[in-house]
């Protein structure tokens, strides 16, 4: 039996060194290779840099206005995701208890949207955002990532919500809470788990999103970590040392949030993803 | 207690402020995209006419349109299959073992955290000069392909950057799932060959259904819909080669002749094939999951 | 965890609660500072496809804005936006759709007459610019007389070639498809790759279609473009053009497809091919990786008959005015001020265009002065304008063509039918 474990854990542990190589792969190549001089890549790719030479991240830094962008990018995930959460929890815990037939439809409703193609609505979303004002306005483009998240998160929380016993909300109405009451004391302190998964998908995807920013941001002062990093491309677009820095320096603030939190975020997205 | 008495007004109340901002960026967008497959607009002009359903009758000659939709297609299945099973794989492998469990799954779910526009342009590094350099100096001549020029294997160059960046959230949901199974299982299944097998088969993946949907059905969608990959490494070339649906709707809508009105019925016809899919497999699972 | 969660969320809602108010009563200020006795406030919104020049350009919008708060008491902040040009063309048409236009806007000459029929370009006719600019150049940015842009990239341009790498080998630019294959058999037997393929993005090899269709039509059959666009032409007329394409194609660098248009005017200044089909517009890249490379320009041969090698004579991107732009007065002293007197020529020459109007003093690189010489000879054409829809369906094919996937009879064949289908369009 023991040996039949260690030929195991062998198998199991080199499939997993040999997948954990991969993965790693371009990260690693991008990170040495963003340390070379532009003579030192051409050399050699895969030798390890002479000396850890800054000048290319100097560069890059300032042509991306990196702390500018950055905050760009918080402010811009943090109040979209405050809003699809507060929007979402509310309609999803709704929309499980209310058994009529506005209900079932409202719920496929959302739902049935999380097919459209975004390329099908990006003219006509880019006409309502002008319409609106929100052109190259931080908070306006967290709303409309509001209006296209909610989708998803509402489907979430009202698959959660099937898994809170209703007595709790009826001991709450007994205690003369009014729904608001109810929702805020007692429902959302227990969504937190699946409140945690929907949090942190959504940042990752407007942290990550690229079409929607490109097309309502026009002001360069207004960009966003990867626009920045994109125009960047345009500028350099043969100078693998200044690219590779710029890919480091945008995929930096993630992997820091990530080796922080990472705990949290995994727990958050697994515990959603089984009771969702 | 209102909300028993009109439970649809109190509903309605709740679903206001998510409803609204559905309507205004989701819904309405995509009617007007709608009423815009019916015109000829070219995206640039001011006036444009209506054409009725000239737009819909033209897709079905269009050659380019159906390559780029079979093309979707294999993508689609490829992807389905091979980042499911991977994830699983990689799963069950971790959950099997005691130790340096956090470690691997840190390092399998960090690509999912990095944008594709990113990690798209790390691959192209590595597929346009660290491959060429290992196949010339050290006599890895396998490796010495055209990576996004040859149709052939910028496909599995695609695959390979996609899955990479999806296996590590496809992972964490069935880890979440595997949690619920007792450890003897999952050893078992991981390596104990026939017998693990067959427990893996009948016990484990039934008790872990529910994971499997909801991967099944994110694969199937972001294959559908997959653009960011292809965009950054082949851009859908060599020529039309490596074209998706929604590449050939972006160059429709955008380049060429700039025909906006006929990109929009092109969407919309991707929209219902997605749909069809979906509730097919919707049904699918949901009628297995009743047998069991 | 619970913790750091109703944090996040309480952070969140409340950010997004207490910024709204704040950020509207912001924009009400921006719109109140005109009134006062002082300088003029004003934006002026102006977007480019220049990336690679972002630097040039932003010292060239400064230096317009100080010179406007001294000759005109006008405050001008100039936002300056260059989304990659992947991207621009798909950005550019949502905002003039939009009514979101900027006031001034680059875009390519061929495309000059689409803008203009949707009525997006000012007429400069009467601007003083348009008595500045070299009369060749200014009808490639006219319609029926009428000036409608300012002309930024113009050139005579054919095949690069390394005139350290010709000389060596005994060689001159040829004349003829055989002085060309000969030209090959030389290089390779001295172990030069004769040609630098860079085939990723799609218009790279489509500037083999621009040379020989523009050679072929000029030198013989005149009337070929005339007839597509009346539906009575095909390309299979013009399938000699492949003899010298399978040329290039044969005796070119490998790994084509992966090479980018920048990445492979870097190898080419590094010697690692003799010739690049490519545009002068390269040689900003071509000098800055190698500043000792001795840059050559010839015409692109297609067949025997010399009369059918020229160079091409074209103009890429121009600056056009948004007509209903509220600045328009200022719209237009920015495009007057891109050919002014006095500083023009400093912004060319940072950027490496070629001289177009009497304004530019400074003297023209050694490349540019190998293809004026054709110029001068009369051995040039006006580049054809293509529907841009054939253009990238042409850029497509070849690459197609390269790797293999299509005949030179699909190509015939799926040409003709873009053609027809941009016809039946327009």
């Amino acid at each position: 039996m023991k040996r039949k474990r260690l030929i195991g854990d062998i198998l199991v542990y080199g499939f997993l060194t040999a997948a954990a190589l991969v993965t790693l792969f371009p990260l690693l190549m991008a990170l040495m290779n963003s340390f070379k001089t532009n003579g030192e890549l051409l050399t050699s790719v895969i030798a390890l840099p002479t000396a850890v030479r800054f000048d290319n991240y100097v560069r890059t830094f300032e042509k991306m206005h990196y702390l500018r962008s950055l905050g760009n990018t918080v402010i811009l995930s943090g109040v979209g995701v405050g809003l699809i959460i507060l929007f979402s929890a509310l309609a999803g815990w709704k929309l499980c208890r209310t058994k009529t037939r506005l209900s079932g439809f409202l719920l496929k409703l959302f739902i049935f949207s999380m097919l459209i193609p975004f390329s099908s609505i990006m003219i006509p979303l880019y006409r309502v955002t002008l319409l609106l004002k929100l052109k190259n306005s931080l908070l306006g483009l967290a709303f409309v990532y509001a209006g296209l998240g909610v989708s998803m998160a509402i489907f979430l929380y009202n698959g959660f919500v099937k898994s809170i016993p209703l007595e709790l909300e009826e001991a709450a109405a007994i205690d003369g809470c009014g729904p608001l009451q109810t929702f805020f004391v007692v429902i959302l302190p227990l969504l937190k788990p699946i409140t945690a998964t929907i949090c942190i998908t959504n940042v990752l995807w407007i942290w990550n999103d690229f079409l929607l920013p490109l097309v309502v941001v026009s002001d360069s002062r207004k960009y966003t970590l990867l626009l920045s990093t994109n125009t960047l491309f345009g500028q350099y677009s043969s100078d693998w040392t200044a690219i590779l820095s710029a890919l480091i320096l945008a995929a930096l603030p993630v992997i820091v949030f990530y080796a922080l939190f990472q705990k949290q975020i995994l727990k958050g997205i697994s515990e959603g993803a089984v009771k969702g | 207690m209102g909300s028993r008495r009109h439970p649809n007004r109190s509903l309605l109340l709740f679903c206001l402020p998510a409803l609204v901002v559905y309507a205004l960026f989701k819904l309405f967008p995509a009617g007007a995209g709608l009423v815009y497959a019916l015109t000829d607009w070219n995206g640039l002009n001011r006036d444009y006419d209506f054409v009725g359903l000239r737009n819909f009758a033209e897709i079905f000659h269009d050659r380019y349109y159906w390559d780029s939709v079979l093309f979707t297609c294999k993508y689609t299945a490829v992807m389905v299959v091979v980042s499911n099973v991977l994830a699983l794989g990689l799963a069950v492998a971790i959950e099997s073992r005691r130790r340096a469990k956090g470690f691997f799954r840190t390092v399998f779910y960090m690509p999912n955290m990095i944008s594709m526009v990113i990690g798209g342009y790390m691959w192209m590094f590595i597929f346009t000069k660290v491959l060429y350099y290992l196949a010339d100096n050290y006599g890895m001549k396998f490796l010495d392909r055209s990576w996004i020029g040859d149709p052939r294997y910028s496909f599995i160059a695609i695959c390979v950057v996609a899955a990479w960046g999806a296996v590590g959230y496809l992972m964490i949901i069935y880890m979440a799932a595997l949690q619920g199974v007792p450890r003897e299982l999952k050893e078992a299944a991981a390596i104990d060959g026939a017998g693990g097998w067959i427990s893996f088969w009948k016990i484990v993946l039934p008790m872990i259904r529910h994971a499997v949907t909801i991967c099944v059905f994110w694969a199937l969608n972001a294959g559908f819909q997959v653009f960011d990959v292809i965009y950054a490494l082949t851009g859908g070339g060599p020529g039309r080669a490596t074209q998706s649906v929604a590449i050939n709707i972006y160059e429709e809508a955008f380049r060429g002749n700039i025909r906006y009105g006929y990109a929009t019925a092109k969407s919309t016809v991707l929209f219902i094939i997605v749909l069809v899919i979906t509730m097919l497999q919707l049904y699918l699972t949901g009628r297995k999951e009743q047998e069991l | 965890m619970k913790k750091l969660l109703s944090m996040v969320l309480v952070v969140c809602v409340l950010v997004s609660l207490a910024v709204i108010p704040a950020a509207a009563a912001g924009e009400e200020l921006a719109g109140t500072g005109a009134s006062k006795g002082e300088a003029r406030k004003a934006e002026l919104n102006i977007m480019m496809s220049f990336p690679q020049y972002m630097d040039q350009w932003e010292t060239y919008c400064k230096q317009f804005e100080e010179k406007m708060l001294e000759e005109e008491n006008i405050q001008v902040t100039v936002n300056l936006e260059m989304p990659s040009s992947d991207q621009y063309e798909s950005i550019l048409q949502a905002r003039l759709s939009g009514d979101d236009a900027p006031d001034l806007f680059t875009l390519h000459a061929n495309n000059i007459g689409t803008y203009n029929k949707a009525g997006y370009l000012y007429d400069l006719t009467e601007q003083p610019l348009a008595d500045v600019i070299y009369e060749n150049v200014r009808d490639t940015v006219s319609v029926d007389g009428a000036l409608l842009a300012v002309p930024i990239e113009s050139q005579a341009w054919g095949v690069l070639y390394n005139k350290e790498i010709f000389a060596q080998c005994g060689l001159e630019a040829p004349e003829t498809l055989a002085d060309l294959e000969a030209i090959c058999a030389t290089l390779e037997e001295q172990g030069y790759t004769p040609f630098m393929l860079a085939f990723q993005e799609q218009w790279v090899p489509q500037l083999m279609t621009g040379l020989t269709l523009g050679d072929i039509v000029s030198g013989k059959l005149t009337d070929w473009l005339e007839r597509m666009y009346a539906d009575q032409g095909s390309y299979d007329e013009v399938r000699e053009i492949f003899d010298v394409i399978d040329l290039i194609m044969t005796h070119g660098t490998d790994r084509a497809m992966e090479e980018g248009s920048e990445a492979g005017a870097a190898d080419f200044a590094l010697g690692k091919a003799a010739m690049f089909v490519q545009g002068t517009w390269a040689s900003n890249t071509i000098m800055t990786t190698n500043p000792d490379m001795q840059l050559g320009v010839f015409a692109l041969p297609i067949n025997d008959d010399p009369g059918c090698t020229l160079v091409n004579l074209s103009t890429s991107t121009t600056l056009a005015v948004y007509p209903e732009s509220e600045e328009l007065d200022l719209a237009l002293k920015f495009a007057n001020y891109v050919l002014d007197e006095n500083d023009s020529s400093e912004l060319f020459q940072a950027c490496s265009f070629n001289p177009l109007a009497t304004v530019h003093d400074y003297e023209a690189f050694s490349w540019v002065a190998d293809a004026s010489a054709y110029v001068a000879d009369g051995r040039a054409y006006q580049d054809l304008v293509l529907p841009s829809s054939v253009t990238d369906e042409q850029g497509r094919l070849l690459q197609e063509y390269y790797v293999g996937s299509v005949t030179v009879d699909e190509i015939v064949e799926r040409l003709d039918k873009a053609f027809q289908d941009a016809n039946a369009l327009s």
